[in-house]
């Protein structure tokens, strides 16, 4: 059918010539799959109409299903499902959804599904769904939690995954692929009891044998009935991006998914905020808020700002350095973070809309495609840490097509004016990252089957055969089948009669979470991926302020004065899960540090990094470079070359320094804090075996450090060797144990699998007994079930993620072909400076442990 | 009036002239409280537990099994039938227990157990054991009752403690630890499935980390 030629068409595109707006060709062409019943991906700058390339799909074939009564037809059921990552999406795009349903006078409702949704909402929409229904992955799997759950789905046509490129790579787009598995085996189950689409049969969504027996129609001229579309922006893996999505609908469908791509050309201008005097800024300093005075002007000079921050805690300090400098503007700048009390991040959010602040301070909280049309100037302060991230930031300003982005890049400490050229030639040659899927999510897997459990249950065979169809288990082997559904049934190895594990029960085959408190405590769980133990913050007189990590909170005593939420507060106590706190008029505060936003450099920007350390040597010569931020770097980079040396490309330089702290060696690769901190702990492992010595680690983006109380025994005759390729899987394996980088990750895995229950809302009492650290169950774990699955994917993460052994191999094959040049400076030099101050420190010894404590303590009464 | 005190790499003390073997924090039944939630820990980590404090038993011979509290984490649940297994067969030992904030179980239940119960405080000589000796203190009424005799000494657990240990190159480790203060001595955690909070100690007090199973002085 020729979607010209329909009515649906027809309808949209009066409606579109109504407003003077014509569609663009991309928007046709995905509109034309839809009707014809495709599945596929959209890939399309941010704001250029990549919401209504899905959604206006399914009104036209809506419209072309009910030519005659579109417009009335009451209760039509859930048609179409909308993931979207972040909460503040979602009320965005169910406006511009309602809005075009109302101007078409179509009955649709739209509803909104996620962590904000009130009690009484979720109710209405248990006795009757909305037709579209926009929801996070986190919410998504609450609903197949519920029992009769199915039929929520019977009538789904479209399932579209809005900014998939978000979710690609992360343990909610796990959430996601699993959440389309079980969508798509259901509505195939669906129809194959369907005989010729006639009345319904009750049916049993597992069936427990095979479904083969009930297939009777030919696939091969057949559509499936449901589209699964992702929306994504541009990536270096669009391709594959596409694969991961539709993994489990791929074998079902006789044509191949298409990529429908829009050939719009965003304009974007990238202008670097260059201090005054670089020599007197400070290298190591973080915060680069003395450059503040430098952002008034463009704040000013600009409809709307957002100024990006990498984390909460800067975001606060940002904010309030900012009202400091220039108190006209209290009132008309605002702080928006994932901390923030709901309400008040929803007013920035409006008052965003209607033009009426000057700028928002904000963290990748605001990082996704909401349309904030006033938005004309973006600063990013510090460095976005990957070409696309910095791409989706320049985005949010002119946010409509055809119109200049323009965005400011603000350093936050004089080296990273470097990778601001960087970008801007990364950027010119369209040089974006990829986003790797990820592979053999145990915990993930543990806590869907949980939710599968709570709901309906599931019979073991044919769930396996649909978990196998996505692409993030489509490895798992039969052998680890049997262990995870040993692990939630019978809690792994146990005391046979002394035992009353209690999760996971099997009656009649089917299994099933019966306890209601089991029951419950998993429902709190679903969700835990995005936020691992929140606290609540709130005032003493009982107002809410925001969430906040409870391990910040652990380390505050009462009296301590910290920052949210733009206001200083005075800790007073922890009461039921909630932090208790009192207004606080005091000048200075802790900044909570959040873990979140330490994002490494990407191999991309890394590799551009590099290119540009050749021009900067020529600066340092005294010649001249096309980029004004290297040239601007010129008294750091002569102090450099004076008292050390400017790796070029094919270098790799060391610098040994000696100092009142021991002996350090700093080494840079420029390879992203992840995977320095790999090569931190496999090059500390290979020295340790040359002689007993201790290190600690730091690590940035640029380089590593290594410290010791000794010397460290690096030099021309063995540098190569201990960084070469040569047993580097075992190397590695090593090095982990030692290193303890698994402890780290077994916090999120544990989490996830249910290990660690976070207790309820107000009934901290009866779970006190319940709780225990993330570091306790690894040491129980290691200790008495070393072969625990959980265990052992905190372990395959950090091989994957932590080390990117991929990335480290890479690293060592360059090195390897590279010049290493060690140099021995007298003091730190301008590259190393901001490594000294880094305070992510790991240990890795070789000398026995009661040797180095004795060691330890000689020191001690020396000092 | 010299005493000896061993203290032992598996988290226990041992009073040579009295032949008294003292604990604390053994937390039985963890495990199983965890696992009847649908939290799979491990059981061994129990069965070593109680197999760690056999061969103690077996090695110093007490006369008496002193344990200042939160022998049982919680309800009592059916790990706690090996408890009792295990206490049948040890049934010639006297087992003494100051209740801890953990010990909630009724009092029948430690009677039947072969348990002898001290709500608060137990006393030998000048030497008395309790829980929680910080609540003692604030409930100092209590603590004034025992201080008339000539410099009382108590033996308490409740914290876990731990401490960590600080080196050049910014290197730092953790352990848990007996602490022996001036007035007070607190017992590291027996069970092996308990965490540490870590204690900073005055300069003349005496730690002793446990460090892989054995007993160093720190200072």
């Amino acid at each position: 059918m020729s979607l010209q030629q329909t009515k649906g068409y027809q309808v949209i595109l009066a409606w579109l010539e109504s407003k003077g707006i014509e569609p663009f060709a991309f928007q046709e062409e995905t509109w034309q799959h839809i009707i014809d019943g495709h599945s596929g991906l959209v890939n399309a700058p941010t704001g250029c109409g990549k919401t209504f390339a899905v959604f206006l799909g399914a009104v036209i074939d809506f419209i072309n299903e009910f030519p005659e009564d579109y417009r009335t037809r009451p209760a039509n059921r859930l048609r179409l499902l909308w993931i979207t990552p972040l909460r503040a999406l979602a009320k965005d795009i169910g406006r511009a959804m309602t809005e075009v349903l109302e101007e078409l006078g179509m009955k649709w409702k739209v509803g909104i599904r996620n962590g904000d949704t009130e009690i009484s909402e979720r109710e209405k929409q248990k006795r009757q769904m909305p037709e579209v229904l926009i929801i996070t992955p986190e919410s998504l799997h609450l609903l197949l939690a519920q029992k009769n759950y199915p039929e929520i789905f019977k009538k789904l046509m479209i399932l579209a995954v809005d900014e998939w490129h978000e979710l690609l790579g992360s343990k909610r787009g796990v959430q996601v692929e699993l959440a389309v598995s079980r969508i798509v085996h259901l509505i195939e189950a669906y129809h194959q009891l369907l005989p010729d689409g006639g009345h319904e049969l009750h049916e049993d969504m597992f069936e427990r044998q095979s479904g083969e027996k009930h297939v009777n129609k030919n696939p091969a001229t057949e559509t499936f009935p449901l589209s699964v579309w992702g929306i994504s922006a541009t990536i270096g893996n669009l391709e594959q991006a596409q694969e991961v999505l539709l993994s489990s609908l791929l074998h079902k469908i006789n044509y191949p998914p298409v990529t429908v791509k829009a050939l719009i050309e965003k304009r974007i201008e990238i202008e670097s905020v260059i201090p005054d005097e670089i020599e007197k800024y400070p290298w190591a300093g973080h915060l680069g808020i003395k450059l503040v005075h430098k952002v008034i002007p463009i704040i000013e000079k600009s409809r709307t700002t957002l100024i990006f921050i990498n984390t909460r805690g800067m975001s606060e300090r940002w904010y309030q350095e900012i009202l400091n400098v220039a108190p006209e503007l209290a009132g008309a700048v605002a702080l928006h973070h994932g901390s923030i009390d709901r309400e008040l991040r929803l007013w920035v959010e409006e008052a965003l809309h209607s033009g009426k602040l000057k700028a928002v301070v904000c963290t990748a909280s605001l990082d996704l495609g909401v349309d904030f049309r006033p938005v004309e100037t973006v600063i990013q302060v510090g460095s976005p840490k990957g070409v696309a991230r910095f791409l989706q930031r320049a985005g949010r300003s002119g946010h409509q097509p055809g119109e200049l982005s323009k965005i400011y890049f603000l350093p936050t400490h004089s080296l990273e004016l470097v990778e601001a050229a960087a970008l801007k030639t990364a950027m010119k040659l369209n040089f974006i990252e990829s986003r790797d899927p990820m592979m053999l999510c145990f915990d993930v897997l543990i806590q869907y089957l949980g939710t599968l459990a709570v709901g309906e249950g599931f019979y073991p065979d044919p769930l396996f055969r649909e978990i196998a169809s996505t692409h993030c288990f489509r490895d798992i082997t039969a052998e680890e089948w049997k262990q995870i559904l040993h692990f939630i049934t019978e809690g792994g190895e146990a005391l046979q009669q002394y035992d009353e594990f209690r999760k996971v029960e099997v009656i009649d085959g089917l299994y099933k979470i019966n306890g209601r408190r089991v029951a419950m405590r998993h429902r709190l769980h679903i969700g835990t991926i995005v936020s691992d133990a929140m606290m609540k913050v709130k005032f003493m007189s009982g107002g809410y302020i925001g969430v906040i990590e409870e391990y910040f909170i652990s380390r505050l005593n009462p009296g301590d004065v910290f920052t949210l939420a733009g206001r200083n507060l005075e800790f007073v106590m922890i009461k039921e899960m909630t932090a208790i706190v009192r207004k606080s008029n005091a000048s200075k505060a802790i900044v909570p540090s959040w873990n979140g936003g330490r994002m490494p450099l990407s191999a991309n920007l890394g590799l551009m990094l590099r290119k540009k350390f050749n021009e900067a040597w020529l600066v340092a010569e005294g010649k001249a470079v096309p980029d004004i931020e290297l040239c601007a770097l010129k008294p750091l980079f002569e102090l450099q070359q004076k008292l050390s040396h400017i790796p070029k490309e094919d270098e790799l330089l060391i610098e040994q320094i000696e100092t009142g702290d021991g002996f350090h060696l700093f080494v840079y690769p420029f390879e992203g804090r992840l995977v320095h901190e790999a090569m931190a702990a496999l090059l500390a492992f290979r020295i340790s075996r040359i002689t007993p010595i201790t290190f600690s680690f730091a690590m940035n983006d640029y380089g590593f450090e290594l410290l010791s109380d000794q010397p460290i025994p690096v030099d021309d005759s063995n540098v190569y060797e201990l960084f070469s390729l040569n047993e580097l899987g075992l190397d590695i394996q090593r090095s982990v144990n030692s290193a303890e980088m698994a402890r780290r990750k077994f916090r999120d895995v544990a989490v996830i699998g249910g290990l660690i229950f976070q207790g309820y809302p107000g009934e901290h009492k009866k779970t006190r007994h319940l709780q225990s650290s993330a570091g306790l169950l690894f040491n129980v774990f290691s200790e008495y079930d070393p072969h625990n699955l959980l265990l052992r994917q905190a372990y395959h993460e950090v091989m994957e993620q932590q080390m990117e052994e991929g990335r480290l191999r890479n690293m060592l094959d360059r090195i390897g072909k590279s010049r290493i040049v060690i140099v021995f400076p007298e003091k730190l030099t301008p590259f190393c400076f901001p490594l000294k101050v880094d305070s992510m420190r790991e240990d890795l010894s070789s000398e026995k442990l009661e040797d180095r404590i004795k060691k330890m303590q000689r020191q001690l009464s020396r000092g | 009036m010299n005493q000896q005190f061993w203290l032992t790499g598996d988290r226990t003390l041992f009073w040579e002239e009295e032949k008294v073997l003292i604990v604390s924090d053994l937390h039985f039944g963890k495990t199983g409280h965890f696992r009847k939630s649908g939290i799979a820990v491990p059981q061994s980590v129990y069965k070593e537990d109680l197999q760690r404090l056999v061969i103690q038993i077996q090695h110093f011979q007490p006369r008496q099994l002193i344990i200042v509290g939160d022998m049982f984490h919680s309800h009592a649940n059916k790990e706690l039938e090996l408890f009792l297994k295990w206490r049948a067969d040890l049934s010639g030992l006297e087992i003494q227990l100051i209740r801890g904030n953990h010990d909630i179980l009724k009092e029948d239940w430690y009677l039947h157990a072969g348990i002898k119960l001290s709500q608060t405080t137990l006393s030998m000589n000048r030497f008395h054991f309790v829980h929680d000796i910080v609540d003692l203190k604030q409930r100092d009424g209590a603590f004034k009752e025992h201080t008339p005799g000539s410099s009382p000494y108590f033996f308490s657990g409740h914290i876990h403690p731990g401490i960590r240990v600080h080196g050049m190159g910014k290197q730092s480790l953790c352990f848990p630890c007996f602490y022996f203060g001036k007035e007070y001595a607190v017992l590291p955690a027996f069970s092996r499935f308990t965490g540490v909070a870590m204690i900073v100690p005055e300069e003349e007090e005496q730690v002793f980390a446990i460090v892989n199973d054995s007993v160093m002085q720190l200072q």
